[in-house]
């Protein structure tokens, strides 16, 4: 008999708790909390608290007229890709999540969505700009940052136009998806500018010298230096062109600057380095979304996170912005609506325009080309919004 | 003709660097048959506190690299007193697993304290020029450093009553306690050295490369790959071998592209296992 009781209590609490989910909207979000990725699923973190408090405050997400409040469902998947397809798999199937986010950068990204789209579960892509990503045929797959190509294509045509003299450049990319992908971009782009490619190569993940490379970069004697890799490549990178004299009339480094930690690294060094990037706080766009302008979501950002919003945390708020306006403009939360809503998406967020191309990729436009000039970052394109001219690096 | 000098130059600095991270790992890997995996995190945390008392205090990192070494010093004793003396006698697989979990716990509290941002002290030095051939100040004083720490290691393992000792409880630890050597402190000063010797090598590191936990498994796979080819149980051994390496990848980077500097130095120490398993000047135990 008591054993009765309890199993009835049981089903009213699993009933109690179903009619619950039914209230709220998940949202599964896999961050590298521990590991290598840690810093980048920090600032991920902090972006989607944000909107959620945001959304959560106004009653929560429209949907057919009914508001309803949405749940994160955050799990660490300590930078390990297989262990990213594991959480991925456990919050579609045990944790029942509506939604997803996806992982910091391309590789880990391309593992979540492969498991979500096999159970037809949207994913808003963050951090995520390689083709390679978005070629698999994914119809559920949204990212929110531009491809690679454009990023290169946006500065090339600006340094060729302001610095008619270069004529040559040398490239040296870190063999990971988003480095490699960043100097594939770069030779096509020179190539189509008819720049003269002198130097090209890739160097390994565990790499901890340049001097090699840098030496040949130097009897190379190339107009334009451009290098892609993470924060620890570029600094060494950086710092081993002064040990041994390597200069350029320009010196890019892909993403370095769009980090506050370049220059903390760098100092002196940093200045006149140039890069380009998805989103900077000098581009102001006001909307009707959940934080009305990019001022707005950055003085948010600054006063959480007490730094600077590099464009991680920016299009990680944008992605959860973006699922919003789709399920409200879906007025349901059937994962196969939501996802045509996403689809035909054409809006203006604090981040700027989100439109999403056939291949789900977010088309960049007016993407921020940037340079240090005496330690600070400043913008030179767009024209309209421009903060300085581009300057000689040497 | 400068080209030649300045790869050559640029292979010895950079072997410079490798013979500053092997020289403590080899030491106990000979002395106490343990393979020490904390090694590579010691380095980083050496980093960490020369790089906070820097940026915080504005202590120079030449001056920090003293008391980092104290300090390592210190925990590097308390951790071969208090844990790894326990297993040390027993098979390598055990101590090895024991200093793995020791270094997820260290690498982890390094994660949550520090954050793995990287961090650089902002010091550049300069180069010294001659001719067309630059050499980077701080990578000089990286290969007076290594220099230093195998010369005074020379020194102590052969003139000093404790490094006497070492050598003796390496030889037959047995005889060395009947002879009344206290053989759990011994190994304990011997791995408290290592220790010194990471934390010192990590202040000089954090003025060369961005210091972040991401590099920790990495400088313990260069400290490995070091003291195979150097050859084990040889003090010289850990210099020798980082120098070969360092001069390895500066040609093979410049001549096959950097993707195979690694490579060609992995396989150098694969053909070695193979042919010369003592490593380029190896001997059985610190004589």
């Amino acid at each position: 008999m008591r054993l009765k009781h309890l199993l009835s209590a049981l089903a009213l609490g699993t009933l109690a708790i179903a009619a619950h989910a039914q209230n709220t909207i998940k949202i599964g979000a896999p961050l590298a909390l521990t590991g290598s990725l840690a810093d980048e699923a920090k600032k991920q973190q902090v972006a989607y608290a944000m909107w959620r408090d945001r959304v959560n405050a106004a009653g929560g997400i429209n949907v057919g007229g009914t508001k309803m409040k949405v749940e994160l469902v955050e799990s660490d998947y300590q930078s390990n890709a297989q262990r990213a397809q594991q959480m991925a798999e456990k919050m579609i199937s045990q944790d029942k999540v509506d939604f997803m986010t996806s992982p910091f950068g391309s590789g880990h990204t391309k593992v979540v969505a492969g498991v979500a789209e096999r159970y037809g579960v949207p994913v808003v892509a963050p951090s995520a700009s390689s083709e390679s990503v978005f070629d698999q045929g994914y119809k559920y797959l949204f990212g929110t940052l531009a491809p690679n190509g454009g990023l290169v294509q946006t500065m090339t045509k600006l340094f060729t136009q302001q610095m008619p003299n270069v004529k040559t450049v040398a490239i040296l990319g870190r063999e990971d998806v988003f480095p490699k992908s960043m100097a594939v971009s770069m030779q096509e782009a020179a190539k189509a500018a008819g720049l003269t490619i002198v130097h090209d190569e890739l160097y390994p993940v565990g790499n901890l010298d340049f001097s090699a490379s840098m030496s040949k970069i130097k009897a190379a004697k190339p107009d334009w230096i451009y290098v892609t890799g993470y924060d620890k490549d570029l600094i060494l990178a950086r710092k081993q062109m002064a040990d041994l004299g390597v200069t350029a009339p320009i010196v890019t480094m892909v993403t370095g600057p769009a980090y506050p930690e370049f220059i903390n690294n760098l100092g002196k060094l940093a200045d006149n380095v140039t890069s380009v990037t998805w989103w900077h706080q000098a581009t102001p766009y006001t909307a009707d979304d959940v934080f009305g302008s990019t001022k707005a979501f950055h003085d948010e950002y600054l006063s959480r996170a007490k730094a600077e919003p590099d464009y991680v945390g920016a299009s990680s708020a944008a992605a959860l912005v973006a699922l919003q306006k789709a399920i409200e403009k879906a007025g349901t939360l059937d994962k196969a609506k939501v996802r045509d809503a996403l689809a035909a998406l054409d809006i203006t967020t604090f981040y700027g325009p989100i439109k999403f191309g056939a291949n789900g990729m977010n088309a960049g436009r007016e993407l921020p080309v940037i340079q240090v000039q005496s330690g600070k970052v400043v913008l030179l394109y767009p024209e309209a919004i421009k903060q300085a001219e581009l300057k000689s690096f040497n | 003709m400068e080209t030649y000098i300045q790869i050559i130059a640029n292979g010895l600095m950079l072997g410079a660097l490798y013979a500053c991270i092997a020289v403590g790992f080899s030491l106990v890997w000979g002395v106490l048959n343990v393979i020490n995996m904390l090694h590579g995190s010691f380095i980083v945390l050496g980093g960490y506190l020369a790089f906070f008392a820097w940026a915080q205090l504005g202590v120079s990192p030449f001056v920090m690299l003293f008391v980092v070494a104290a300090a390592l010093f210190l925990l590097g004793f308390l951790i071969q007193y208090g844990a790894i003396n326990r297993v040390v006698s027993k098979p390598v697989l055990l101590t090895l697993t024991l200093t793995f979990g020791l270094d997820l716990i260290l690498y982890n509290f390094m994660n949550v304290v520090f954050e793995a941002t990287p961090r650089r002290i902002t010091l550049d030095l300069g180069s010294l020029g001659i001719g067309e051939v630059m050499l980077p100040y701080d990578r000089l004083l990286a290969m007076l450093l290594a220099l230093a720490m195998t010369g005074i290691l020379y020194w102590v393992l052969r003139s000093s009553r404790i490094g006497r000792a070492i050598v003796a409880v390496r030889m037959d630890r047995d005889a060395a306690a009947l002879m009344g050597i206290r053989v759990n402190k011994v190994y304990a000063i011997t791995f408290g050295i290592s220790a010194m010797m990471a934390g010192a090598c990590g202040a000089l590191m954090a003025v060369v490369y961005p210091i972040t936990t991401n590099t920790t498994g990495l400088l313990l796979g260069k400290a490995f790959t070091i003291c195979v080819i150097g050859g084990l149980g040889s003090v010289p051994g850990a210099l020798v071998g980082g120098l070969a390496l360092g001069l390895i990848e500066s040609f093979a980077g410049t001549w096959l592209g950097a993707q195979y500097a690694i490579l060609i130095g992995s396989l150098l120490m694969l053909t070695l296992l193979m042919v010369r398993p003592t490593g380029l000047i190896g001997k059985r135990g610190y004589e």
